[in-house]
């Protein structure tokens, strides 16, 4: 069990940070498959001290590790969960500004010989907001570092 | 396969990549913006869509009375205020000057050449020749990628303190609706151009073919202007500013309208007026050329023209 916090980049918008969880244990598949509980938000990034949108994403994860012995672990990874963007004025209460999430990603993961584990990733976003539906601040591409302390093993 | 054949067979879809990166759009002469032909009338007659040009010494009731210039959109031209312009011209008092941007309205070449600030570029020249001329009563109108082209001035200091009165934005872009832009960068090159479908009669006005190096020149101006509205600014003292948004837009993306009404201010830090629209299209002033316009959206344009025409009156 492993928990930390995650620096998140949408590709031409906002840093949403956070905090996350992850868990993987010798019983399932080897440790090979993660799960993983995380919540980011521009309330901790680009909307602290200026008027960016106040917007959070609640995400489940499950991913499947790669070279699972090793330190260095490649890793992709399914996450679903719920965004909420605030608009904060009521004129703007005819805009849609909450979706389910579905996402993709990839990257690398690696454990340090203390209990510290640093992942990379990049993802693609399904249901990013088009104009005529979802919320306009959903952007597709994103890009994530996570810092973990390793809770226990 | 040998190690040798996987390389010459690597070797050919690069050169397939990059060729196809040179090439060039199949522009017709005949009926596309693109080519070179057709270019915009603002060209040909500038005395017809300039108030600067028109009147070469305003008396004094002409110089008080409003002005509005008239800015269009990315990839679109003069065309996109002409109900505007036959609108005022029925009302007979207030002159329009509809500007072409810059890099706008000629050539695929000149469009693919042109930055950010090229398109600018006419906008301030225009409001400079009516402060010369003494105008006292000027405005603006613009839509969709004029927006942030003038909120740039506005927060640059090149225009506002002295002759401005009122802003009106049709369907600002901030936030695009097709988030692939944003990789524009990446994809472009590989890409070369976008080809758009428009209707026929829309042809000869809007740019068949989008450069990818305009496309990059566009996100970088709404990626400015996003940032600019994040960090937050006022507008200069004395003008009021308003903005129609349609709110499924499928160019711009309606959020857009947030994203302004948060970051930009009255100069006295109260709220700009902005008013959301139940319409799905883009510049919802603009039917000229659409196929499949409905009352609906004629009441909206109507409406909207004769909301401009009560503030400027005012």
């Amino acid at each position: 069990m492993k928990g930390g916090f995650r620096i998140q980049k949408a590709q031409k918008l906002y840093w949403e940070n956070g905090f996350s969880f992850d868990f993987a244990s010798p019983k399932i598949l080897d440790s090979r498959i993660h799960f993983g509980v995380s919540y980011v938000t521009s309330r901790l990034g680009s909307a602290m001290g200026s008027t960016a949108i106040k917007q959070d994403n609640y995400l489940f994860s499950a991913g499947y590790h790669f070279y699972h012995q090793k330190q260095f672990q490649p890793f992709t990874r399914l996450n679903a969960g719920y965004f909420h963007a605030d608009y904060e004025a009521a004129i703007f209460d005819v805009l849609p500004n909450n979706a389910f999430l579905f996402s993709i990603d990839a990257g690398l993961s690696y454990e340090f010989r203390i209990p510290l584990t640093v992942s990379l990733s990049a993802g693609y976003n399904l249901n990013s907001g088009s104009g005529t539906s979802g919320p306009g601040t959903l952007y597709p591409f994103y890009y994530q570092m996570s810092i973990f302390y390793t809770i226990f093993k | 396969m040998t190690t040798k054949n996987k390389f010459f067979s690597l070797l050919a879809v690069l050169l397939v990549v990059l060729s196809a990166c040179s090439k060039t759009p199949d522009i017709d002469n005949a009926t596309m913006l693109d080519g070179d032909i057709i270019f915009d009338p603002s060209l040909y007659n500038p005395e017809l869509y300039l108030v600067s040009v028109a009147i070469t010494n305003p008396n004094e009731i002409q110089k008080n009375t409003p002005v509005i210039i008239a800015v269009h959109g990315y990839d679109a031209t003069t065309f996109e205020w002409d109900e505007f312009r036959t609108y005022c011209n029925a009302k007979a008092n207030i002159l329009v000057s509809q500007v072409l941007l810059g890099g706008h309205g000629r050539t695929y070449e000149e469009f693919k050449n042109s930055t950010w600030e090229d398109w600018q570029e006419p906008i301030l020249t225009e409001y400079n020749a009516l402060r010369a001329k003494g105008y006292t009563n000027i405005n603006f109108a613009g839509s969709s990628t004029a927006c942030p082209l003038v909120m740039d001035l506005i927060k640059k200091g090149k225009i506002g303190d002295n002759g401005m009165k009122h802003i009106f934005m049709i369907d600002p872009i901030v936030i695009p609706s097709d988030k692939l832009l944003t990789i524009i960068g990446l994809v472009g090159p590989m890409m070369g151009y976008l080809e758009t479908t428009m209707t026929a009669a829309e042809e000869g006005h809007w740019y068949h073919f989008r450069p990818q190096e305009t496309l990059k020149q566009l996100l970088n101006l709404t990626e400015k202007s996003r940032k600019d509205l994040q960090k937050g600014y006022n507008l200069p003292s004395g003008i009021r500013m308003k903005v129609y948004k349609s709110i499924k837009d499928p160019t711009a993306d309606a959020v857009s309208a947030v994203l302004i009404y948060k970051g930009l201010k009255n100069n006295d830090g109260s709220s700009i007026d902005i008013e959301m629209i139940d319409s799905e299209l883009h510049v919802i002033t603009r039917l000229n050329g659409r196929d499949n316009i409905t009352q609906h959206d004629r009441d909206i344009q109507t409406h909207v023209f004769d909301d401009m025409y009560r503030i400027l009156m005012q």
